[in-house]
């Protein structure tokens, strides 16, 4: 097997083994130019993982699946949009999406619903899509925001 | 950019497949009928700027405030 390893910021030098590299022929959004990533857990245990590039050393996505939070989030994917990566009706696939935590402010953790990564496990190629006019939103919020309002 | 002036009903053809029509101003809002292959990817621009902006913010996320589960 031959590894390749990579510099990273977040995880210094990494070594990744081909079949470990999910590759966006689309990138992701806002950054079509850069297709390949590997996924690093976070901590042992934690559903949270790293969505790292291998083209840019401070360019890692936090993710994690969403179904840990969220359990019945079931996105309509458009099949059309994800035969690119080999989807198709009977294709089982792997849904992430991204996370952000406001610095500091963890309790305001929020979870991209609208816009999921899918990956096809098999060849592991990948999309994010963009889920317009969902019921989902951008920035779904884990913990209830504070009930109390200004007036 | 190229820059075409159309008035209610007219429309543009992009390619062999793909048609946009105006179909209604009202004011400062105008409906756009947009009609192309399913594997055409159709979205509102704010849309994708947002996911993006939510994918750079997640990358600038501080490992220290990842929850333990």
């Amino acid at each position: 097997m031959i590894t390749t390893t990579f510099q990273t910021a977040r995880f210094g030098e990494i070594t990744v083994e081909p079949a470990d590299i999910i590759s966006f022929p689309q990138g992701m959004i806002g950054f079509p130019n850069n297709p390949d990533y590997v996924l690093i857990q976070h901590q042992e245990n934690s559903p949270f993982y790293w969505l790292q590039s291998l083209s840019i050393a401070d360019l890692a996505f936090l993710v994690v699946m969403p179904t840990v939070f969220v359990p019945d989030y079931a996105p309509e994917v458009n099949l059309a949009v994800v035969e690119e990566i080999g989807i198709s009706e009977e294709t089982p696939h792997i849904v992430y999406t991204v996370v952000n935590i406001p610095r500091g402010r963890p309790d305001e953790m929020t979870l991209n619903l609208a816009g999921p990564i899918v990956i096809q496990p098999e060849t592991r190629r990948a999309k994010q899509l963009v889920l317009e006019e969902s019921k989902y939103s951008l920035r779904h919020r884990i913990k209830d925001e504070p009930t109390e309002r200004a007036a | 950019m190229l820059v075409l002036t159309r008035k209610l009903n007219q429309s543009i053809k992009i390619g062999d497949d793909i048609e946009i029509t105006v179909l209604e101003v009202r004011g400062e809002q105008v409906r756009i009928g947009i009609s192309a292959p399913r594997d055409v990817v159709v979205h509102r621009k704010e849309v994708f700027d947002q996911i993006k902006q939510e994918n750079l913010a997640s990358s600038e996320v501080d490992a220290s405030d990842i929850p333990d589960l």
